[in-house]
């Protein structure tokens, strides 16, 4: 029964979601991108010389322009600059989710912790938060990045989370001030429910679909910082990215002689984020009746 | 032995204000407030909005800390509990809310909400407990399959007996009704009214019951307290009070109830003035603003809540009886 509920609810949801112009273009980017992440895998299993960070194609000794055997073409060494887009799908989705992952559970614990305590534990939570949220991330990436030398991928993403989180800890912590007066809230403790309780169990299920809206949005902004440190040469050269093919596009010299090296990661970039972005609207207009009668309205 | 012993408590609120919330004065929600509740009885608590009766129930459950004064519950001050302690008194106190829409969660089903408690208090026993379940919504008179609804497929007099399902399990011996019935249809009042009645009979239950309609409290109380800008005014027997009522303001009050018949005429007492900000009480009695009796006495002194009937206990704060 509680099931069927929650079915009936999502199904309502969803339906809200692709008739929205708006969700469908984002859903459909979205598979485009998931799809190509899934071809990465099997691209290397055809043959060697697909690997997009070690296939050399032995015939090939400078870029060339798409052909036949390389569709997009290939890099100045002779790697495919196809496998390479394809890779580069799949780890802007690890960087992306992931780190928007972290940043969401952080934020949302952080957030409901400081909502539901008040007081001195709020201020000091807040004033913290306020002083990672103020640091530009970007920089402050780089300057970490010249300090130790490159990252690992998964230690960027772990940075980009811990820099992205205040934002998030902000939204849910208004929302758990505004639930924790409620009186259901006051009926549970009442009943004698501990605070772990109240924050796990009431708490949570009702701002945990503003943290998931929020997921899409963190997503976009990881993969572009991600994207922008690769560029600069702070990205982590064991990996292909979109960001470091067009790090290698300017190191070697072919940012105006190479356009189908250039153009391919920057659209993918923008069409990706883009995606995201879109999916975390279409995702507002389902939790917030108001914009969704806005839009009826027209 | 009362089972509530209530003595001077105080709840104040900080009022901050400005740049750096320095706190600037405080809201006298209850101000110096004393009484007992009697086992079994119910105590009626009335006063129009803003006077305190709401924070003064939350006092009584332990869910306001109190500013000063204490609360005495079987004889142990509700105040100073130990973690372990409170959540036995949490069995034993419970509340009914207001709103019967907001007091419960709209993702949970009936049967999870009336289940906490039972998961809380480790009284959880999965052979039984749908039974259990079962049992109280049969007693508030729901039907065994409304278990698995949501709040939202009921009406408000439906989801006030989820509310009063929730806080008579695991058998308490006070509730604290805070205006139970407000929020509800004149119909139904009626209906939750008769419920909390036959409810108290049953499982020998205290009730201290909130409310701004004096009708509602005449029907149900057996000893009404009347409180005006955080402070009883007066507190007496039901009968003792409406019929032989002291203090202005319950007078007044009383006078307000509309009579189902048109040819009855009877003087309606308007006071003047607006309630005063209970952030700055008057001075004296706090009533003398608007009261068409007021002399000197009552705009320099406070007066105490003093008993005027013995045999009745009938109390009244009021200069004129002093």
């Amino acid at each position: 029964m509680s099931k069927n509920h929650y079915l009936a609810r999502f199904q309502k949801g969803w339906q809200i979601f692709i008739l929205n112009p708006l969700g469908k273009t984002g859903i459909i980017l979205l598979i485009v991108f998931m799809l190509m992440a899934a071809s990465s895998f099997f691209i290397p299993l055809l043959d060697p010389m697909y690997d997009p960070m070690t296939g050399i194609d032995p015939l090939i000794k400078e870029s060339t322009g798409p052909s036949f055997h390389h569709w997009l073409g290939t890099d100045n060494v002779g790697r495919d600059l196809f496998a390479q887009l394809m890779e580069g799908a799949k780890v802007a989705f690890i960087v992306g989710l992931a780190s928007a992952f972290i940043s969401i559970v952080l934020g949302t614990t952080i957030g409901m912790i400081s909502g539901y305590a008040g007081g001195i534990t709020d201020r000091i939570l807040m004033r913290f938060a306020d002083i990672i949220m103020i640091m530009p991330s970007l920089v402050v990436l780089l300057i970490l990045a010249s300090l130790f030398g490159q990252f690992n991928i998964w230690i960027i993403v772990f940075i980009i989370a811990i820099m992205r989180w205040p934002a998030v800890s902000r939204v849910i912590r208004s929302q758990a001030l505004s639930l924790k007066s409620r009186p259901f809230i006051e009926a549970s403790k009442v009943a004698g429910a501990s605070d772990i309780r109240i924050i796990f169990r009431h708490i949570m299920p009702n701002v945990l679909p503003l943290a998931f809206l929020y997921m899409t949005f963190r997503v976009t902004s990881a993969i572009l910082v991600e994207a922008a440190l690769s560029f600069l040469g702070f990205g982590d050269p064991s990996q292909v990215s979109w960001g470091m093919m067009l790090q290698w596009v300017w190191k070697s010299g072919h940012m105006f002689q190479a356009p189908y090296w250039l153009i391919p990661p920057g659209i993918c970039i923008s069409l990706l984020t883009l995606s995201f972005y879109l999916l975390g609207r279409a995702m507002d207009e389902v939790l917030d009746p108001r914009l969704r009668k806005e839009e009826e309205r027209k | 032995m009362p089972i509530l012993e209530v003595n001077n408590l105080k709840k104040y609120f900080p009022v901050y204000k400005g740049v750096f919330l320095r706190p600037k004065g405080f809201v006298y929600a209850v101000d110096d407030v004393s009484f007992t509740v009697k086992r079994g009885e119910t105590l009626g608590l009335v006063g129009e909005s803003g006077c305190g009766k709401t924070t003064l129930g939350r006092c009584l459950t332990a869910l306001y800390d109190k500013t000063d004064g204490n609360v005495h519950f079987c004889d142990q001050d509700i105040f100073s509990l130990s973690p372990k302690e409170l959540k036995t008194f949490r069995l034993r106190v419970q509340m009914i809310f207001q709103d019967p829409f907001e007091s419960l969660d709209a993702r949970q089903t009936v049967k999870e909400i009336l289940e906490e408690k039972y998961l809380i208090h480790k009284k959880h026993n999965r052979i039984n407990i749908d039974d259990e379940i079962a049992v109280l919504l049969e007693k508030v008179g729901l039907l065994n399959a409304d278990m698995s609804k949501y709040p939202h497929e009921f009406s408000g007099g439906q989801r006030q007996r989820v509310g009063i399902a929730r806080a008579i399990s695991l058998n308490p011996e006070l509730i604290v009704c805070d205006e139970p019935v407000s929020a509800l249809d004149v119909s139904v009042q009626s209906k939750i009214l008769n419920l909390l009645l036959k409810l108290q009979e049953e499982m020998k239950l205290t009730y201290v019951f909130i409310s701004h309609d004096l009708a509602v409290v005449k029907h149900i109380s057996d000893r009404i307290a009347v409180m005006y800008l955080g402070k009883i005014v007066e507190l007496a027997d039901a009968d003792s009070l409406y019929d032989k009522h002291l203090h202005p303001y319950t007078e007044a009050l009383l006078s307000a109830i509309p009579i189902p018949d048109p040819e009855t005429k009877k003087e309606r007492i308007i006071l003047k003035g607006e309630i005063p900000s209970i952030q700055n009480p008057p001075k004296g009695c706090r009533f003398h603003t608007r009261c068409r009796y007021s002399t000197d006495i009552c705009r320099k002194e406070e007066p105490v809540l003093l008993i005027n009937n013995r045999e009745k206990e009938h109390y009244v704060a009021c200069h004129q009886y002093g």
